[in-house]
């Protein structure tokens, strides 16, 4: 009993915390009906900064723990001021949670730079000795984090009900559009409301920071916490965020101690899913219904960029050729082998696209699929005589099985609710990978997979490797280009656009959705089994959640929609931090900042600018040829 | 009561029977005991003043909303428990009252996204190149080709439809619906946003339609269009029918006038 009630305090130190995220996700969320992703990461930027201000620099706690609060503050107002608010205007609310995964990245990446990869810890507030009350003994900071919560709920309920700033927030979350009548700057308030959000991250980290360990990519845990924690309790609802909060420090307190740590976090995630089932609007649901024949998603579709026709099949021929040639020209095997990478993932990034680009389904747990290919078909490589071509069916067999499962959830959902729903299945896997340390090797990875082999040939040599590759992705490419210039694509894109303007027209948006998620499944899958074999070796953090990210993240910068897009997002990054060594530790950084831009500046992506470039080329071109011979160029016209 | 009387009576002979609908939101009447029939072969409106009920009978009718009471038979066949999609593939397609071209696509490829519901569509055939997926895309895009030159949006097949004005996007959707070559077409207020010469463009096209045997259901404020091109009138104020009529009929009902007044002289001119 004591047992239990000392890990229940714990529980509720760890929920406080996760509480306080959430309420920041309530609240950007209520004001704006946009999701920050980046919540965590400002909880982590303060509490490192906390470190170096306390820590490093010898500050007193009392002024470095409030500078390292404010310069947050001012940090993340100034970067919603360019990132965040105008993204509201011209991006669909999903696009939106993707911008701030990016934010949330770059933020990752500049703690990477910044702080390195070492785990820092800082000192309590108020000494190391805990207190003791009959056999229980609390930690000091625990008193802190329950205060600072209690503090943070009381003057946020007071801000919002009795003030008129409280007036505006509320006047934004009922209708915006009547809001800005009404003479409220609806920007301002976001801005006001993003930067309230920041303030209790930031105070929710420094406090909290003394109980955990603190690294670079710990800010994604505290998101993926808050988030599950909001997602549970209630988008919202504050007290939802709350009760979510606290329920899901609890249960993963309990759950660490009692079942095992390894499978902690898949039970919350299996929580979630099934609230997500069950209720999609959380325990505790707040707001009103809205009108379903309305469209909900104006700002959602822009134009995918496209190569004029007559280009189309030369350019084709060309780049085949150039793919052909390349490892001819390349000696050196780091590149090839990177070339290699960038080709495999271009197989998921095609999947991707034809769920993302065409179909409009947002995923952020692409590379769960890319798990379970690879360690199915590295496991039966290792364990069994079974054919490694035969394991990579046997993997894509189990990957769309369990998504047949996730798609009972993910069917009924849309936008933000699908982004949660994939998200946590891809953080899922991956606490199953670590978990499953019989089948995949636990977080030391799954080692002595053989190379991939086909009727008594071995591809052992990248090179071998980058042919085998480059034969699958024309082929993917000539079929997903047959397929989406054709009825199925335009169904996908009119679901995109209008499910129910596409439904009232007799296409099966369940049907099309489905097989579109089914077809970027077996991608992944295959393009997990590839790699798997490439390396002969697959870890956790190889197809991990920040792999989905990646995957994202290259698909809007090189260009959604277009199926070839990816290949030079793919390419962007891999290739660079290769080329370059120093360039190497930037590579997070880069990643989330170009996702970033190319969301605000380059919606038609890398493929769009190129696209853009050679029709202009191509049309100053076309008016000597017109002027020249007029007749010709008017029948090729027509 | 009467909506179980009136429910037994469904017009067998009615393109579309629409039997004592009614609906709630929260305490909010906002369709009771609505009963009216469309004939084949003719343009029946479906008018009255703002929320008076309009496009929630459309949404009733094709199921986007499910119904607290009542029975709607189409071509024959009882809607109940059938979803939009399924609706639609019996060739009852709507339209919606905000202009609803797909962004992202060109003109010609909105209106071949209307003929989806006639192809096969095989994705394998697609992905391989079959001769015959590729026949039939061929085919899809010439009838597109040939919906636009009749309403004279050819000019702009290859733009993107968010890129016409605004009368073209109202008629593009249209003639999207008509490229299903559907059995009855209900329109969602097709003449809003449009100027003088593009709404004789519209009653032109409605006419056509006609024409052609398909039965038309249109909502319109547009009193001028109704009375030239409306066979019959179906008047509905406050979730409830008024009045039903030939346009001349209704043009002189009291409680029709009186409805209009009321409120505000909206539809008067
Ligand atoms: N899904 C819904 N939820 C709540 N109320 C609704 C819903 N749909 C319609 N209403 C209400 O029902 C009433 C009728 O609305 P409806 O849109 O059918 O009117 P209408 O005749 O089409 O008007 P308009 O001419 O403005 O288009 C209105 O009071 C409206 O607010
Ligand atoms: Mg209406």
């Amino acid at each position: 009993m004591l047992e239990f009630v000392q890990i229940a305090i714990g529980g509720l130190v760890v929920g406080s915390m996760y509480a306080a995220i959430a309420l920041g996700f309530s609240l950007i969320y209520r004001v704006t009906g946009a999701i920050n992703l980046a919540q965590g990461g400002f909880a982590l930027i303060a509490a490192l900064i906390g470190y170096t201000f306390g820590v490093a620099w010898g500050w007193p706690l009392i002024v470095a723990i409030p500078a390292a609060v404010i310069a947050t503050v001012i940090a993340g107002v100034v970067l919603a001021r360019f990132t965040f608010v105008p993204a509201l205007a011209r991006l669909s609310n999903a696009n939106v949670l993707m911008l701030t995964a990016g934010i949330l990245t770059m933020i990752e990446g500049f703690s990477l730079v910044v702080w390195g990869s070492q785990p820092y810890a800082t000192p309590p507030f108020s000494g190391e000795q805990p207190l003791a009350f009959g056999g229980i003994t609390i930690p000091t900071q625990a008193f802190w984090v329950f205060g600072a919560t209690a503090l943070i709920i009381a003057a946020l309920w007071f801000l919002i009900a009795e003030t008129r700033l409280g007036k505006g927030l509320r006047a934004c979350a009922e209708n915006p559009a009547a809001a800005s009548l009404m003479g409220i700057d609806v920007p301002r308030m976001t801005l006001f409301s993003f930067g309230l959000a920041t303030l209790i991250a930031a105070i929710a980290g420094v406090i909290v920071a003394p109980s955990t360990s603190l690294q670079f990519d710990t800010g994604r845990l505290f998101t993926i916490s808050g988030f599950v924690a909001a997602a549970i309790g209630g988008m919202a609802s504050f007290p939802g965020a709350i009760i979510g909060g606290l329920f899901l420090g609890l249960v993963t307190q309990l759950s660490t101690a009692y079942i095992s740590s390894l499978f902690s976090s898949a039970i919350s995630l299996l929580i979630l899913l099934v609230v997500l089932i069950w209720r999609p609007q959380g325990l505790i649901a707040g707001g009103v219904a809205r009108r379903q024949d309305t469209r909900d998603d104006v700002k959602a579709a822009g134009h995918a960029a496209k190569l004029p026709a007559h280009l189309g099949w030369p350019l084709a021929a060309l780049a085949v050729l150039v793919a052909v040639a390349i490892p001819f020209a390349v000696t050196d095997n780091g590149i090839m082998s990177s070339l290699v990478i960038a080709a495999i993932l271009f197989m998921a990034l095609m999947g991707l696209d034809v769920l993302m680009g065409y179909a409009g389904q947002v995923s952020l747990g692409q590379a769960g699929f890319m798990a379970i290919g690879g360690y199915t078909s590295g496991y039966l490589a290792i364990n069994t005589e079974i054919a490694p071509a035969l394991s990579i069916f046997a993997g894509i067999g189990v990957s769309l099985a369990c998504a047949l499962v996730l798609s009972v959830v993910t069917l009924r959902l849309r936008g933000l609710y699908l982004a949660l729903a994939t998200l946590a299945f891809g953080l899922l896997i991956d606490s199953c990978a670590v978990g499953f340390i019989d089948i995949t090797g636990g977080p030391s990875g799954l080692v002595g997979i053989p190379s991939f082999s086909v009727a008594g040939f071995t591809f052992a040599t990248p090179r071998a490797m980058y042919y085998l590759v480059l034969a699958l992705d024309i082929v993917i490419l000539l079929g997903l280009f047959g397929a989406m210039r054709s009825g199925f694509g335009r169904a996908l894109q009119a679901i995109r656009s209008d499910q129910m303007a596409a439904a009232a027209l007799g296409i099966n948006t369940v049907r099309y959705k489905l097989a579109a998620f089914l077809i970027s499944v077996t991608l992944a899958s295959l393009a997990g089994s590839l790699y798997a074999f490439f390396f002969n070796f697959l870890a956790p953090e190889m197809v991990g959640t920040s792999r989905s990210l990646e995957l994202v993240a290259m698909l809007i910068i090189g260009g959604e929609s277009t199926l070839v897009g990816g290949l030079f997002g793919a390419l962007l990054l891999t290739l660079l931090p290769v080329m370059s060594a120093p360039l190497a530790i930037y590579k997070t950084f880069a990643s989330g900042a170009l996702l970033v831009a190319s969301f605000l500046h380059l919606p038609q992506g890398i493929y769009g600018v190129l696209i853009q470039l050679l029709t202009r080329l191509a049309g100053a071109r076309g008016e000597v040829a017109a002027k020249v011979n007029p007749v010709s160029d008017r029948v090729q016209a027509s | 009561m009467s909506a179980i009387d009136t429910q037994s009576q469904a017009n067998e002979t009615a393109m579309l029977s629409v039997r004592g609908l009614a609906k709630s939101f929260g305490g909010l009447k906002a369709i009771n005991d609505v009963s009216f029939d469309v004939r084949p072969g003719e343009v029946t409106a479906l008018i009255g003043p703002n929320g008076a009920g309009k496009t929630t009978v459309f949404n009733l009718v094709t199921n986007i909303l499910a119904r607290d009471a009542g029975r709607v038979v189409f071509a024959g066949r009882d809607l109940a428990n059938l979803s939009p999609v399924e609706i639609a593939n019996l060739g009852l397609v709507r339209t919606f009252q905000s202009a609803r071209v797909f962004p992202g696509m060109t003109a010609i490829e909105n209106v071949m996204v209307g003929g989806h519901r006639l192809g096969r569509h095989s994705l394998a055939g697609q992905a391989l190149w079959l001769w015959r997926a590729r026949e039939e895309e061929r085919r899809t895009r010439q009838r597109a080709g040939e919906m636009l030159e009749l309403v004279g949006l050819s000019g702009f097949a290859g733009m993107h439809a968010t890129e016409l004005p605004m009368g073209a996007q109202k008629l593009l959707e249209v003639v999207r619906a008509l490229m299903a070559q559907p059995k009855l077409l209900c329109l969602d207020e097709p003449a809003a946003g449009l100027n003088d010469t593009e709404t004789q463009e519209l009653a032109n096209l409605l006419r056509a339609i006609r024409k052609l045997g398909i039965p038309v259901l249109v909502v319109e404020h547009n009193m001028s269009l109704v009375m030239n091109v409306a066979d019959r009138v179906v008047v509905i104020d406050s979730g409830a029918i008024i009045a039903t009529g030939t346009p001349a009929e209704v043009q002189n009902n009291n409680r029709v006038i009186e409805a209009y007044l009321g409120k505000e002289d909206h539809g008067a001119s």
